[in-house]
């Protein structure tokens, strides 16, 4: 028999390879500034699903993120021609998102169950065609549960497992967004992993 | 590696962020300690739960409230973009070089600079077809409240006459100078990204932060003055403010 640890060893968690090619980034800025609005509106279709995952997660209301995001894209707009491309233009936008949320919720703190109560009103689920029934109500158990433990992580430790478990970041770009040392981003997702670890052992 | 393995090597060998010694070690030992084995397990489930957190698509209707609200904005952003180069000549660096310029600007612009940078791409001056609405841009109020607020990291920003303060507190003397390229000036500016676009042209910016009132200063406009930092007179900043 296996030893229990066998099977997770192999691991790194692989995501979708996105190439965001730093060329485009800069013709789209490019374009932008020569008042051409279709690149903004190619701005918003590359980074619109990420922001507003990200603003959900880090408001836990639905109606929030959805105001969040709307706020965020405007600041992007307005700032879009100072683009110095030292970073790319993901790592931008996300910091853009990442200061605003904290931003505006450092003076409103929204209800942080809302999540899941206005999934039917509000934003679309991305459904998985490849998954049956039962496998879907597992999951979305599950991804309920982890859910509501990631709104109670400390903020610092959510944003980090955020950027990484859910929207793909690497250490180095979460480094970027954030404005800390790839060590401390090492640090905090461990830690908030390890707190959200601890909630749902509690819960069991 | 007697030792167990702390959760950060765990975290990070989940994500491939070690170096393939460490990983073989970690490995190893996992195979040697039941403790540490589960301890990954559990991290490893924890993972593959955040993995499962549904995503969602952004409302529909908020692409076309985003598209909306830029067309709203976009006279507002060509008329900004000349007047920060127009600021920039009409509140250069130096209280006297400012007031002075300020007030020769002011007068060029409104004797003749308005009507042309608020003028629309060159159009055939032809006379307006029959039933056809002629429509007439009012250009005075938004120059100048263009040029005296913005708006940058949720916070309003007032232009005075040596440089931008934060709403509310025009008539505090900062608590503290921090140059615009130390680490305490870094770490700000990269909480406040967009603040950036305010120190672009050599100002300097009062805001609040961590209940201090903290004056940012572009060591470029430092250099330009040759002014110290703490022998700056107390009230003096804030003594005159473009009206808002």
């Amino acid at each position: 028999m296996d030893p229990p640890w066998e099977e997770s060893v192999g691991v790194a968690t692989v995501y979708p390879a996105v190439h965001h090619d730093v060329a485009l980034d800069v013709e789209l800025v490019e374009r932008h500034r020569c008042g051409d609005l279709q690149a903004f509106d190619e701005v918003y279709a590359r980074f619109a699903e990420m922001v507003y995952n990200l603003a959900v997660r880090l408001s836990g209301s639905r109606d929030e993120a959805a105001d969040l995001t709307q706020e965020i894209f405007l600041r992007i707009y307005r700032h879009l021609g100072s683009f110095g491309g030292r970073s790319t233009l993901k790592t931008w936008v996300f910091r853009i998102a990442v200061n605003h949320c904290r931003d505006r919720l450092s003076r409103h703190v929204p209800p942080m169950q809302s999540i899941d109560d206005g999934a039917e009103e509000e934003g679309v689920p991305i459904a998985d065609p490849s998954r049956g029934p039962e496998e879907l109500a597992v999951a979305a158990d599950e991804g309920r549960r982890v859910t509501e433990g990631l709104a109670r992580l400390p903020q610092v430790f959510r944003e980090a497992v955020v950027l990484r478990d859910l929207e793909g970041l690497s250490y180095e770009e979460i480094a970027e967004v954030l404005g800390v040392r790839v060590g401390t981003v090492r640090s905090r997702i461990a830690r908030g992993r390890e707190q959200l670890r601890l909630l749902l052992e509690r819960e069991l | 590696m007697n030792r167990h393995i702390d959760t950060e090597q765990l975290s990070a060998y989940l994500d491939a962020e070690l170096g393939l010694a460490e990983m073989r070690q970690l490995e190893a030992h996992c195979a040697a300690c039941a403790e540490c084995g589960v301890r990954l397990a559990a991290m490893r489930r924890v993972v593959a739960g955040l993995g499962r957190v549904e995503r969602a698509a952004p409302p529909p209707e908020l692409r076309q409230q985003i598209r909306r609200q830029v067309m709203e904005e976009v006279p507002a952003r060509g008329i900004r973009g000349a007047l920060a180069a127009l600021r920039l000549l009409a509140f250069p660096p130096g209280p006297a070089l400012r007031t002075a310029s300020a007030m020769g600007l002011a007068l060029v612009v409104g004797l003749f600079g308005v009507n042309y940078i608020f003028a629309p791409d060159p159009v055939p001056q032809h006379p307006p077809a029959l039933g056809q609405e002629v429509v007439t841009v009012e250009a005075g109020a938004p120059l100048a409240m263009l040029l005296t607020t913005s708006e940058v990291a949720g916070r309003e920003f007032i232009w005075t006459d040596s440089g931008w303060v934060q709403r509310g507190l025009e008539w505090e003397t900062p608590a503290a100078y921090v140059d615009a390229r130390s680490p305490r000036g870094r770490e700000l500016l990269t909480k406040y990204s967009d603040l950036e676009f305010l120190l672009a042209d050599g100002s300097s910016v009062v805001l609040r932060y961590k209940l201090q009132t903290v004056e940012i200063r572009n060591p470029s406009t430092s250099r330009v003055l040759g002014f110290e930092a703490p022998s700056r007179p107390e009230g003096r900043r804030h003594g005159r403010m473009v009206a808002a």
